[in-house]
């Protein structure tokens, strides 16, 4: 290795080893108090460790080799997608149980929208209204899905 | 039964107006999705899977069918018009589409690529109604032995056929399995790798992960790319082909719809592979294969024709072995189970009306298509100037009652959610999540067979090499293998793949 330190690693790929090693950690670790069993009477602990274990070496075939490439960066991470879209499905979780479809659908589009910076507030307002009415219509009356319109 | 009467009994039941609606119904979807850059068959599948719960098994499959196949229709439209392909399928077209359309001649490629993919439909539906009794019938000697066999067969060979590194490809299908061991253990009854949540005992469910992985993951990662907008349309001409264009492109679509029908068939096949095959078999038998990319018409019609027979021919091994060759085919799988059926010979001779009816479906979904992608071409053009941002919260919003639907649960958004962010995290260490869907709906069948061998034997493996069709398919798995270590095949593998990156 010629090449210092900082200029080396395939970040994606370490990335990938990282995950990969990690859920078998993780897994082998769950595992733990599981029976192993024999070949002809397998236990409920045979298959998940085999995976694991072969997670592993995979995320360390994976690894090691990346260790050495030319660095490549893994593409910026723009937290404002990720983060807004993901809080506005788990408030739509809890709405819809607790609230009803109305205010959770409401909210779920509302707080959605604002992931993208561009939007109109008048034009998010009129898609929030246009698809709970949709949605109220096709998936709670049309297609019966349990869920109460309104707050209980 | 003779196989006209097995055709008409299909006919039959994919002509009832329920039926015809929802195959009319899934061919629009699958047409929009297909134009519609972002949104993909799976991730609308996807989506859809909780409402099949809702409708007759035969409807719902029938629809989902029709959106994999629409969308290889709708695909083409954008690649040839604006240079933008809506599917993965699609890429290649781009590449002689876009050319012909920048020489006015977009009608043409797209009536090519309509008819090619008509005429790819109809062999692939046939190739299917002929097949799917041959291979059930055989499929029905099968043991556990040969079933597992199979299966490791069809998931490494997916990896190796799939685009993107092969180890990532087996990592994700590992964890996949993973995922479906979670939950309560069918033979054991006991309770592994759940966190010891009540919720989970059942395991989890299939479309939490498929709409988490799919659905959000890909609105997060779309919403970070913005800026897509601002098209530049190429202007429509007339639509039919000069007699000068059908003489050069039959002999390419049959071409095209041979290789996609074969190809189609192989574990991790499918409408992309099958695309990228038939382009550069056409430029290899081609005469003059230095003016490909310069807008020759049988480099949009061997392609299209592939991609659209591919789509149909990977049904066959889902619907006779029952084991799905794909991520499509695993979310065709899971579309069965929910209704109770699984796919395999067995629905050939108990079901008889459920495998007809959709190759039927089929044939019919196909001539509806070529109506709706070919006069009215300007109205699904127009779709695209609709912005993202308009879109994505109706998808969102889709997802989510989806998801809840199915137990009226919490817990389940809330996992989906989480599959979600592990979905990104996939993506920004550029591992293709297909796979995964695959090992979590061959997991169980796999553990379960695998128990069965070998309790038969007393824990004696050698069964596996004894079995003669076990054999071969494990020494197709060993040659597979040693393949990928030879250099020279890697870097073909490579370079058939490379065009994709680009």
């Amino acid at each position: 290795m010629a090449a210092p330190n900082g200029t080396r690693g395939d970040a994606p790929d370490l990335l990938t080893a990282g995950m990969f090693i990690g859920l078998g950690a993780l897994g082998l670790y769950m595992a733990r108090g599981l029976d192993g069993g024999t070949l002809a009477q397998m236990g409920p602990g045979f298959l998940p460790r085999t995976v694991c274990i072969l997670l592993i070496l995979i995320g360390l075939a994976v690894g090691l080799p990346a260790l050495t490439r030319p660095a490549q960066a893994i593409e910026a991470i723009r937290i404002r997608p990720l983060a807004v879209i993901t809080i506005s499905i788990v408030g739509f979780a809890f709405a819809a149980t607790y609230l009803g479809f109305v205010l959770a659908s409401l909210w779920l589009v509302i707080v959605g929208s604002l992931a993208d910076p561009g939007g109109k507030w008048s034009h998010i307002l009129l898609l929030a209204a246009g698809l709970t009415l949709f949605g109220a219509l096709v998936f709670v009356y049309g297609l019966g899905v349990q869920v109460p319109l309104w707050p209980v | 039964m003779n196989f006209v009467d097995l055709l008409m009994l299909g006919f039959s039941e994919a002509i009832t107006p329920a039926n015809l609606a929802f195959c009319l119904l899934g061919a629009l979807l699958g047409t929009l999705i297909g134009v519609l850059p972002g949104i993909g068959p799976t991730a609308t599948i996807a989506v859809l899977l909780p409402i099949t719960f809702f409708l007759p098994p035969l409807a719902g499959i029938i629809m989902l069918a029709g959106i994999y196949y629409g969308a290889q229709y709708g695909g083409s439209t954008t690649a040839v018009l604006v240079n933008l392909p809506g599917e993965a399928s699609a890429v290649v077209t781009t590449l002689d589409g876009y050319q012909m359309a920048r020489q006015g001649r977009a009608g043409a490629a797209l009536a090519v690529a309509a008819l090619g993919s008509f005429f790819a439909g109809t062999v692939a539906t046939f190739a299917i109604a002929v097949a799917g009794p041959m291979l059930s019938g055989f499929a029905l000697s099968f043991g556990p032995a040969e079933y597992v066999a199979l299966m490791v067969f069809g998931l490494l060979a997916a990896t190796i056929l799939a685009s993107g590194p092969v180890l990532k490809a087996i990592g994700m299908i590992l964890i996949g399995l993973l995922l479906g061991m979670v939950g309560t253990d069918q033979a054991t009854g006991a309770e592994r790798l759940t966190f010891g949540a009540v919720e989970l005992f059942d395991g989890v469910d299939f479309i939490v992960i498929a709409i988490g992985i799919f659905g959000f993951a890909e609105i997060i990662t779309n919403l970070e790319r913005s800026g897509s907008e601002g098209v530049q349309l190429a202007p429509l001409s007339r639509l039919w082909p000069t007699r000068d264009d059908f003489r050069r492109s039959w002999a390419a679509v049959l071409r095209g719809t041979g290789l996609g029908t074969l190809l189609g068939l192989l574990p991790g096949g499918g409408a992309t592979l099958a695309s990228f095959s038939a382009y550069s078999l056409e430029k290899k038998v081609s005469k003059h294969p230095e003016k490909f990319g310069t807008g020759v018409v049988e480099g949009v019609a061997a392609p299209e024709a592939a991609n659209n027979a591919a789509a149909q021919s990977s049904f066959i091994p889902l619907l006779t072995l029952g084991i799905p060759s794909n991520n499509m085919m695993a979310m065709m799988l899971s579309a069965f189970m929910i209704h109770g059926i699984t796919p395999g010979p067995t629905v050939l001779t108990n079901q008889p009306e459920i495998f007809w009816g959709l190759v039927a479906s089929m044939w019919i979904g196909n001539l509806l298509l070529v109506v709706i992608n070919l006069p009215m071409i300007g109205l699904w053009v127009k779709l695209l100037t609709v912005p993202y941002r308009l879109l994505y919260p109706a998808i969102l919003l889709f997802c989510c009652i989806g998801v809840y639907s199915m137990n009226n649960r919490v817990f389940d958004v809330i996992l989906a959610a989480g599959f979600g962010l592990l979905g990104y995290a996939f993506r920004k260490a550029r591992c293709e999540p297909g796979p995964l869907l695959l090992g979590f709906v061959l997991g169980p069948l796999l553990e379960s067979n695998l128990r069965r061998t070998l309790l038969i034997t007393q824990g004696d493996p050698s069964i596996f090499v004894e079995r003669p069709i076990s054999l071969v398919m494990l020494l197709a798995t060993v040659v597979l293998l040693a393949l990928m270590i030879l250099p020279s095949f890697r870097r073909t593998r490579e370079e058939a793949f490379q065009e994709e990156e680009a």
